[in-house]
């Protein structure tokens, strides 16, 4: 760039200040609205949006799918269906380095490259139009990260057709570009041409992308929640041999560990001496030769990092008498006279407590699995008869009010449920007051089976 | 009194030059889009003192780290709106400056005399993207273990070197407390030194040329 035409932009800038504004107050009035627009959005975001719970990190789990941040999963995404190409696909390098360093590189030192002196749009139909796909290109990779190259039924149809839009039709521009390198009508009409087929392509991408299963996972963030998490989960994995309270020094009822003597795990002996960490691993490992098994997934067990967290939160504070335990929600809302229980308000949780820790699968319990609505009405090997409607004879009511159930030859086939220990006379009645009343499923269901009854 | 204080301040300090310098100047006519700098700008400062408020309560190692994020959300007053700000400042903060280079870009901006000024830009938004990438793992949950650990993967990839920046990244071959710690320090002490350095340089230099004017025919 010669003086002449550095004079020459200078007095062209000077003429727009001439028609201008003041820095002060013009400029930085506009500039202090979008930052309080900004201000306000975040404090929007933040109050009902707010920061989606996650689950502590957990290196152990290797069934999480790892994404990068959402601003990188363009790239993420680019590198995935790189990988699908022939030949070159193979050579990770290529894409993983030399392409975003070569991006990267041009952009830059972009005004270097772009050496004329000319500004306006006109004037700068290539630079523009090869920025204006890159742009088109990169907005449509994020919002195509979460389709998956490879379908679950092995079809690559998906993957073919992002690697057209995300790749090929990119490229192919990009040689045209410099093939009408003169022409700026021309190559106008490939970036619109290039555009429009690569938003179509992701569009279609979009609209025939599996539905994404929402995963549930669940994060107990106040220290309440992660009690009540706690002892479900305490529930499930260690009531059969540890009781409900903790309290079994001699194992009774569990094949294979029957009659062992364990140290009861409520005790001050325990709780005093055993910190957090210690409790943690202890449970993440197990004690293989004291028969207790691991529970932590990294030792090949069920249980989160997280959850493993919950319960040894559940432990401190409800039974080591240095802790002041929160108020906690009772199980279940206590039932009013007349009002009927519904499955997933007041038998979804009981059941979750005293039962799932045997009636799941891999236990020995006739067949009988009671972690879902479905499965408690229509298990087991007397599906018939553990719940009638309306019948007080149903196998579970007779079972937890400790009745054993005997067949024609007086031999017994379902003991006392629970084995260990009873239910509580309000739960039993929440159970006869749902099965009398015809095992209403939701709220709303068992709102229109309750009366009101007359003083 | 008040004025003999501004007057032995104004003697030492020059307020009517500083207005003169700074504030007083001539810009050609500008429109929203210019508006994208200084809300960069302001994004950096409101991260800053968020971020500031949030290394009170956090704690950089992979025991606490989790539990003390959750303390921040669930006990300490305002804790979550701080935090959600901080959040949500980070992500809009990418997409605020990748959008304002997005306009210099379009507007040829970066041409003479504002070469320097654009080369500068690029480096504040590799570092706002180091910040990001940084800031990413300190929750230590899931999300973010599993991101930086693709995200270093990565950058093992590249030839002869990968394996180097890959553990000079994590401080292991593995992610670690290690790589906790000095992604914490590099968050919190070393990108924003460069960042608010390379600021002050971009900011003189846009003072001293001036904003740009939108390309008329003539240009």
């Amino acid at each position: 760039m010669n003086d002449e035409t550095k004079k020459q932009i200078n007095e062209r800038y000077e003429k727009q200040l001439n028609k201008g504004e003041r820095f002060w107050p013009d400029t930085i009035f506009r500039d202090l609205i979008m930052s309080v627009g900004i201000f306000v959005l975040l404090i929007l975001l933040a109050t009902f949006i707010g920061i989606p719970a996650e689950p502590k990190a957990d290196p152990s789990d290797t069934s999480y799918i790892p994404r990068p941040e959402w601003y990188f999963l363009f790239l993420f995404k680019f590198l995935a269906l790189y990988g699908q190409l022939p030949l070159i696909g193979k050579i990770e390098w290529l894409a993983t380095v030399l392409i975003p360093t070569l991006a990267l590189g041009l952009l830059t030192l972009l005004p270097f490259i772009e050496r004329s002196p000319h500004r306006h749009y006109s004037k700068r139909v290539l630079p523009i139009s090869i920025m204006t796909v890159m742009v088109v290109g990169i907005i449509l990779l994020t919002m195509t990260s979460e389709v998956p190259t490879v379908a679950e039924d092995g079809s690559t149809l998906l993957g073919t057709l992002q690697t057209i839009s995300g790749i090929v039709i990119p490229v192919v521009a990009y040689i045209l570009f410099f093939v009408f390198k003169n022409n700026t009508r021309l190559m106008l009409w490939t970036t619109g041409l290039a555009a429009t087929a690569m938003i179509i392509l992701s569009g279609t991408v979009l609209a025939l992308a599996p539905e994404k299963e929402a995963e549930e996972t669940v994060v107990a963030t106040t220290l309440t929640d992660q009690i009540t998490a706690g002892q479900d989960l305490y529930s499930i994995h260690c009531t059969e041999c540890h009781g409900d309270d903790g309290s079994i020094a001699i194992i009774e009822g569990v094949e294979g560990l029957e009659g062992e003597k364990i140290t009861p795990i409520n005790s001050r002996d325990v709780l005093y001496t055993i910190t957090d960490a210690s409790m943690i691993e202890l449970i993440a490992y197990g004690r293989p030769n004291a028969g207790m098994p691991p529970f932590g997934k990294t030792y090949g067990g069920e249980l989160s990092k997280s959850e493993i967290d919950y319960i040894v939160a559940f432990m401190r504070y409800l039974w080591d008498d240095r802790f002041e335990a929160p108020v906690i929600k009772p199980l279940f809302p206590p039932l009013a006279d007349g009002e009927v229980p519904s499955y997933d308000v007041h038998i979804q949780p009981i059941v979750k407590r005293y039962c799932i820790s045997c009636h799941r699968p891999g236990k020995d319990n006739n067949n009988y699995l009671m972690t879902t609505y479905e499965e408690i009405l229509t298990t087991g090997d007397h599906a018939e008869f553990n719940i009638i409607a309306g019948d007080e004879n149903s196998y579970l009511l007779q079972t937890i009010q400790e009745k054993i159930i005997l067949d024609e030859n007086g031999e017994e086939i379902i003991g006392v449920m629970p084995p260990t220990k009873a239910l509580k006379p309000d739960v039993v009645d929440v159970f006869l007051r749902w099965i009398m009343n015809g095992m209403p499923q939701t709220a709303a269901d068992a709102a229109t089976l309750s009366t009101t009854p007359s003083p | 009194m008040w004025k003999n204080i501004y007057l032995w301040l104004d003697e030492r300090i020059g307020f009517n030059d500083l207005y003169k310098n700074l504030l007083d100047r001539p810009e050609p006519k500008t429109n929203w889009w210019n508006t994208l700098g200084s809300a960069s700008l302001f994004l950096f400062i409101l991260q800053g003192l968020t971020g500031i408020f949030l290394t009170v309560y956090y704690t950089p190692s992979p025991d606490h780290a989790y539990d003390s994020i959750t303390y921040i959300m669930e006990g300490v007053a305002f804790g979550w709106l701080i935090r959600g700000i901080h959040h949500w400042g980070a992500t809009l903060m990418v997409l605020v400056v990748f959008i304002h280079m997005l306009r210099v870009f379009y507007t040829a901006s970066f041409k003479y005399p504002r070469e320097l000024t654009w080369l500068i830009g690029i480096g504040l938004f590799l570092t706002t993207l180091g910040m990001g990438f940084t800031g990413y793992l300190l929750p230590w949950n899931q999300k973010a273990y599993w991101a930086t650990t693709v995200g270093t993967q990565i950058a093992g990839t590249v030839p002869f070197v990968g394996e180097f920046i890959l553990k000079a990244l994590r401080g292991g071959p593995e992610l670690s407390a290690l790589t906790l710690q000095r992604f914490f320090a590099a968050h919190i002490w070393i990108i924003p030194a460069v960042l608010a350095a390379l600021i002050g340089i971009h900011l003189y230099l846009i003072i001293k040329h001036g904003e740009s004017h939108s390309p008329t025919k003539e240009d």
